[in-house]
């Protein structure tokens, strides 16, 4: 009626594809665990689970002869333990935006895509959480870096960034795990109800928490569900602003600049859009979701790869022009060899990779199509460890002195855990696709064409 | 065989008092006399004892420092005129040495563990049969500087038929100098500042500081530490030294100068320099002396002399070492080894020189051995000739000998040993003693009694036993040895020199490892290169012309080929170095010991057994291999990068005055109300020799990480000596400077620790409480100087007895995983403000010395009380040549480094 009246760019967006109804959907999706998973999945999950293996074997050796094993040296101290670190807290800030902030937007076409990015956000801060641990001196003390109450009345040193990292990681867990526990709720009671084999039956029931979908239960789920996205969308612009400031609280050249938290929670959103968005096609393909997770949802995803891409490119000249107004020698220094220094080609890399191939997303048809969506991703995920690599190691190779300037070679080991942490959060992104819920059947319900209630008429039809 | 040394044994080595003679079943070893008066050991407390560190026959006069009866440090001794009280590097890292698990700990024969007995009698019979045969028994020993030895073996010659070869293969003919008074010093191929006679570096510091300064002149085909710190550098090929020489002796002569622009034009030098020095010299004739390194040939030697001899240096700043500490030279010993494998000699012992590795010619070497029946080594460890020899008689180390010496003013030096033997081992003068034939002799140290008595001890000053007493406490005699004459100089015109072709090779000893017996010593091996910061072993120094135009890049492995003797080793292309001259160090490339094994490669067989200056090759030459070799260096960037780091300027230029700048904050001024304790480093004096980077390492047990993590950038060492070149080509120099943890007030690294592991005490230190930190290592990031260090390895657990009886119980030492840095040495702060307390007084100006102040033969580093208005540090650090690293960051360093002021000649002097 009315709607065919309005232009095609300010119509609803198609936010499915096709006609599905509520009971398709829930055995689409909810149907999965029941079902026993296809010889891909096994081939996928032993891969990835070897993966994981060699990465926690390097880990246990590392933990029994020390993080001599590693590439490490003086003055790099710090090198791949803690790139990865933050480029696994990185990874995790899409989720959070996508579910959280979209969320309290109002941005509908997140409903789909939420659940997963949630997920991912989980499994990242997981995959960086165990950096923090393995890379100290003596990880068998690393609970010191905790405030509990002990005999010899210590508080560890509030003023060191890296107990805010402590503080804002764990903070970051813990509301994301509620706020991806809570969604998941309502579909894990269906899941439930829907179980016939005995343990799961019993796995969904302990999970769901006694749900039974009545309206007060509603009425709780919707209250809390925004109390935690609220919460959510502060820690998406505070966490990676405290990572960051493990570098801006410094004084080492490179590291020292007020850009740096805008700077860091642009790029994390970057590198997680991504990540989320090569998980997404993958998803969307084996698991036969095209008609929920549908090609819009990809567009609008590299719409804001794109954007960010834009802004880290603005962040990139920000940086140099800095660098020179400051009219400091050793941050004059450190900027020139980012580019031209002994790792030169990482920082070369770091602007093909971040700045200029994604800007291929200006073209539409590029914007739509598999090869060159996988190719930006994986440009944007290596450019963005890279990034964090010319940060931390390059600045700290060539600092004040230069007596101690020194060249850094990473070792087998530092590769190895590298690899292992892709390989734990993929292994936790394969189990999670079996085990759970992947689309927040809920949400989607509520955007399903044709299940609104509307005054008069069925009008909604995308 | 029991490897631990047992607790009840252990005691029963401290020989000390004679109530613990009781307890060990060895006869009574002598009383030894601490250095502090005090009635036996106190538990918790050290006692020093005066010794003598003797190397290459020279006598460097020590105090070792024991705690519970063991040795575990050595310093300087400071009663001893002739040290200036400092100890040289190697005296500091040869505690090391006493304790090495490599030691031999009982004599071998044909290879097995024996004991005294049966080694001794196996050596008799052919001792017997050269008493009979009239066949001399070959006795090869290092050079010696004490009388008492050499009265030993001269009896051992009259008691059977001796030929006595006293030789030191990488030493050439030693000087003695006096620098105290000399105004201008110019040095032919000499690095005199190298650190390894103290009482040199001290003196030329001493004339550094303030007022009118000397000024030196190097001469050098390399880039040594006396060029790097010479106010003017010529780069000459070492084979035209000689001529150099000559031509300022002729310019003193003649005042007009001719003949010096010739030579300079012929050799690339600056004609305004040489006319200079040449003025120079002849300004301050009485105050000038030149010094003729130990590589060049006998004709530079003379020329030299000559020169000495006008500028009336001789015998006053400069005199030849007495006869008794020169060694043999190579020619020598290779008519000693022919006649050897014509088996002119009945038996052969090799006595502190290893000829299997240091001997150029390896196949005369086998056919000597061949021709002698018996060959016994008296030695430390199996090394290389310990490996051919039948009988290995285990040695005393110098820690637990008793001797007497000549130091260089000819004083009289006791040495005292510091602990009984580890082992089963003896003296090496105790061996020979019991070699004698008739009724068995006294052991070696009632001989040195008996010889003092009856020769030194005069009856005017009470009784023997005070006098011997009163010896062994001072260390010294005060009293003049016979006063060597000094060398006539014969004048003779030199012969001008044909300049070869090829490259010219000169060879030096190692700095840390000499010639090669410290090998097996892991500081040593780690100690960087004062020069090129190379650990673990050498490489060819190359200049970067002759680097460019072979196409060499550092640790590319070269064939150096010396008429026809070829050695494979790695080059380092080095700023400074002169084209067409080579350097490298000897004392690499050991065969044995499982520390020195294939470290580094050895330069002996080079040498050529007929010259007489066989540490200077000519005609040498290099082929490039393929191989390319990682060097193990601490540091690689020698710029300053334009940034305000080591601070050199020109005298004429010193400040006047200095303003303080006035850095922002942020955080509140903090408050010390007893003690600020603080460092000023004068660069100035500071040579670049490292002694302090060794005696922080003997005094704070830090661990020695070897060669491929040294490669990874994981050195330990608290204190390092950052080396920058400032200049190019021909006026190029180096300052040296000392970096160290500057215990910064609003230290950066004392806020990021998440634990605080690292904080500031109320005297001004940063601490470091090492069971604390877990090891994230945002305090090394953060601290702008990079002095923090981290055990990225388990570097000390898995150390066993005897290595960790050189650790100074005052000091924990830091499991892996741990952040550690210098402490300003706070343990001997906590001693000295104890005693104070205990003695109802405050701490003095001067009494808290940390270990790299003590040891700086300079005397560069100044460690005190800030809050002491007339301390030293105080007026140090308020010095208008004062200045702080890195001021801007605002980290408040407590170190004040005091500007390095050179003394070029004035007005423009065009450097060629």
């Amino acid at each position: 009626m009315a709607e065919a009246l309005l232009p095609e760019g300010l119509r609803e967006p198609a936010l499915t594809d096709g006609a599905i109804t509520l009971g398709e959907l829930d055995d689409r999706v909810l149907s999965v665990p029941e079902t026993r998973p296809p010889a891909k999945w096994f081939a996928a999950f032993a891969l990835t689970s070897a993966i994981s293996a060699v990465g926690l074997a390097c880990i246990a050796y590392t933990l029994y002869t020390g993080i001599g094993a590693w590439g490490n040296n003086s003055p790099v101290f710090w090198a791949f333990d803690i790139i990865n670190f933050v480029f696994w807290v990185g990874i995790g800030h899409a989720g959070t935006l996508i579910s959280a902030i979209l969320f309290l937007f109002r941005k509908r076409w997140r409903n789909s895509i939420a659940r997963y990015a949630e997920a991912m956000t989980i499994f990242a801060v997981i995959c960086a959480a165990i950096f923090p641990l393995i890379h100290v001196g003596r990880p068998w003390l690393a609970f010191w870096l905790f405030p509990y109450p002990n005999q010899r009345a210590l508080w560890p040193n509030f003023r060191s960034p890296l107990l805010w990292d402590v503080f804002a990681v764990n903070t970051y867990f813990i509301v994301s795990l509620l706020f991806w526990f809570l969604g998941m709720v309502p579909d894990i009671a269906s899941m439930r109800d829907r179980a016939k084999d005995p343990r799961l039956k019993f796995a969904y029931t302990a999970l769901s928490v006694g749900w039974r979908g009545s309206a007060e239960h509603w009425q709780h789920y919707e209250k809390a569900y925004l109390l935690l996205a609220g919460l959510a969308t502060g820690l998406v612009l505070s966490v990676h602003s405290v990572v960051s400031f493990d570098f801006a609280v410094s004084v080492v050249p490179g590291w020292h600049m007020t850009i740096f938290p805008p700077y860091f929670v642009t790029g994390a959103i970057f590198a997680g859009f991504a990540m989320v968005m090569m998980v997404l096609i993958v998803v969307r393909e084996t698991m036969d979701l095209k008609h929920l997770i549908t090609m819009y949802h990809l567009e609008v995803m590299n719409k804001v790869i794109l954007g960010t891409s834009c802004l880290m490119g603005y962040a990139y000249m920000m940086e140099g022009f800095t660098a020179w107004y400051s009219q400091n020698q050793f941050i004059h220094h450190a900027f020139k060899q980012y580019l031209w220094g002994a790792y030169g080609w990482a920082g070369w890399t770091v602007l093909v990779c971040n700045v200029l191939i994604p800007q291929l997303f200006w073209s539409s048809r590029l914007r739509r199509s598999y090869p060159s969506m996988i190719f930006v991703a994986a440009a944007v995920t290596i450019g963005m460890w890279f990034e964090r690599f010319v940060i931390i190691v390059m600045s700290l190779q060539q600092d004040y002195l230069p007596s101690s300037w020194r060249l850094y070679q990473p070792t087998l080991i530092d590769f190895g855990i590298l690899l292992g942490s892709f390989g734990i959060f993929f292994s936790l992104v394969l189990l999670f696709a079996r085990v759970l819920p992947v689309i927040a059947t809920t949400e989607v319900k509520a955007i399903l064409p044709g299940y609104q209630p509307a005054h008069g008429g069925d009008h909604d039809r995308a | 065989m029991d490897n631990k040394i047992s607790r009840r044994r252990f005691l029963g080595l401290m020989g000390a008092t004679a109530a613990f003679a009781g307890a060990c079943s060895r006869p009574n070893r002598g009383k030894i006399v601490p250095y502090t008066r005090r009635p036996g050991t106190v538990p918790g407390a050290p006692d020093k004892f005066a010794s003598v560190f003797p190397e290459a026959g020279r006598a460097h006069p020590v105090l070792v420092v024991t705690r519970e009866g063991r040795p575990i440090h050595v310093e300087g001794n400071d009663l001893h005129p002739d040290s200036r009280g400092k100890a040289p590097l190697r005296a500091i890292a040869d505690i090391l040495g006493l304790y090495d698990p490599d030691r031999l700990r009982q004599p071998l024969v044909d290879g097995r563990r024996s004991d005294w007995g049966q080694a001794l009698a196996a050596l008799r019979p052919a001792f017997d049969a050269a008493r009979k045969s009239g066949k001399p028994v070959l006795l090869m020993t290092g050079a010696t500087s004490s009388p008492t030895r050499r009265a030993l073996i001269a009896e051992l010659g009259a008691d059977l038929p001796l030929s006595w070869v006293c030789w030191e293969p990488a030493c050439g003919p030693q000087e003695r100098l006096s620098l105290e008074h000399a105004k201008v010093v110019v040095c032919f191929e000499a690095d005199i500042l190298s650190g390894e006679v103290p009482s040199w570096v001290a003196d030329f510091a001493k004339n550094r500081r303030g007022g009118t300064l000397s000024r030196l002149y190097s001469i050098e085909g390399g880039f040594s530490l006396t060029g790097s710190k010479a106010d003017h550098r010529l780069r000459l090929k070492p084979s035209r030294a000689a001529a150099a020489a000559m031509a300022l002796v002729r310019a003193l002569s003649d005042p007009t100068g001719a003949g010096l622009d010739g030579f300079a034009k012929e050799n690339g030098l600056s004609v305004d320099l040489l006319r200079g020095l040449a003025a120079d010299l002849a300004r301050h004739r009485g105050a000038a002396v030149a010094v003729c390194g130990p590589a060049l040939s006998a004709e530079a030697r003379e020329a030299v002399s000559l020169l000495n001899a006008m500028l009336g240096a001789q015998g006053r700043l400069t005199a030849r070492s007495p006869e008794h500490a020169a060694s043999t030279g190579l020619g020598t010993v290779k008519e000693a080894l022919e006649d050897a494998s014509q088996g002119k000699f009945s038996a052969a012992v090799f006595w502190g020189v290893n000829p299997a590795y240091s001997f150029p010619d390896a196949a005369l070497w086998k056919r000597a051995l061949a021709g002698v029946p018996v060959k016994a080594r008296i030695g430390l460890h199996v090394d290389e000739t310990a490996l051919e020899c039948g009988l290995v008689f285990a040695e005393n180390h110098w820690l637990e000998s008793w001797g007497d010496h000549e130091s260089d003013s000819g004083f009289l030096t006791l040495q005292q040993p510091a602990i009984g033997p580890l082992y089963d081992t003896l003296q090496g003068e105790d061996i020979l003693l019991r070699l004698f034939s008739g009724a068995p002799r006294p052991e070696y140290r009632l001989y040195l009694e008996e010889g003092w008595r009856k020769k030194v001890y005069s009856t005017g000053g009470g009784s023997f036993e005070s006098f011997w007493t009163a010896c062994l406490h001072d260390g010294l005699l005060r009293r003049e040895a016979r006063p060597t004459a000094a060398p006539k100089s014969r004048p003779r015109s030199a012969k001008p020199s044909a300049t070869p072709d090829g490259f010219e090779l000169v060879l030096s000893p190692g700095l840390a490892v000499f010639d090669g017996r410290y090998g097996g010593n892991g500081w040593l091996q780690e100690i960087p290169d004062p020069l090129t910061k190379q650990t673990w072993g050498n490489a060819l120094r190359v200049s970067i012309a002759d680097a460019g135009r072979l196409g060499l890049r550092d640790g590319q492995v070269v064939k150096v080929d010396a008429g026809g003797r070829a050695v494979e080793i790695p080059v380092l292309v080095s700023e400074g170095q002169t084209p067409g001259v080579l350097c490298a160090g000897l004392g690499y490339g050991r065969r044995t010991g499982n520390v020195a094994r294939g470290v580094g490669t050895n330069l002996y067989p080079l040498l050529d057994c007929d010259s007489t200056s066989p540490f200077l090759l000519c005609g040498v030459s290099l082929t490039p291999t393929a191989a390319v070799v990682d060097l193990a260096l601490t540091q690689g960037h020698h710029r300053m990068e334009g940034r305000d780091i080591a601070r050199s300027v020109p005298v004429a230029e010193a400040p006047r005055s200095r303003e303080p700048r006035n850095i922002p904050t942020m955080y509140p001024a903090q408050d010390f109300p007893l003690h600020k304790w603080g460092m000023a480093v004068d660069l100035s004096m500071c040579v670049g020799c490292s002694a302090c980077v060794v005696a922080c390492q003997s005094e704070n047990n830090i661990p020695c990480v070897g060669p491929e993590q040294v490669r990874r950038g994981r050195e330990m060492h608290w204190i390092r000596v950052d080396r920058y070149l400032l200049g190019e080509g021909a006026a190029l120099r180096a300052v040296s400077q000392p970096m160290l943890c500057q215990h910064c007030d609003d230290a950066p690294c004392e806020t990021v620790c998440p634990v605080n592991a690292t904080n500031h005490s109320p005297e001004g230190l940063n601490q470091m409480a090492y069971n604390r930190c877990v090891g994230t290592r945002y305090c090394a990031n953060n601290c702008p100087y990079k002095v923090r260090r981290f055990n990225f390895f388990e570097y000390t657990a898995d150390k066993e007895e005897p290595e960790i009886l050189a650790h100074n119980p005052e000091v924990t030492v830091r499991p892996r995983g741990v952040m550690e840095k210098c402490t300003f040495c706070v343990q001997r702060i906590q001693d000295v403000k104890q005693i104070a307390k205990t003695q109802g007084r405050g701490v003095r100006d001067g009494e808290v010395m940390p270990a790299c102040a003590a040891a700086c033969p300079a005397s560069a580093i100044v460690f005190g009380d800030l809050k002491d208005p007339v301390s030293r540090v105080n007026s140090w650090s308020d010095d208008p040549r004062g200045y702080r690293v890195l001021e801007e960051v605002g980290a408040k360093p407590a170190v004040t480094y005091l500007a390095e002021l050179t003394n070029p000649l004035e007005g423009e002097v065009r450097h060629g």
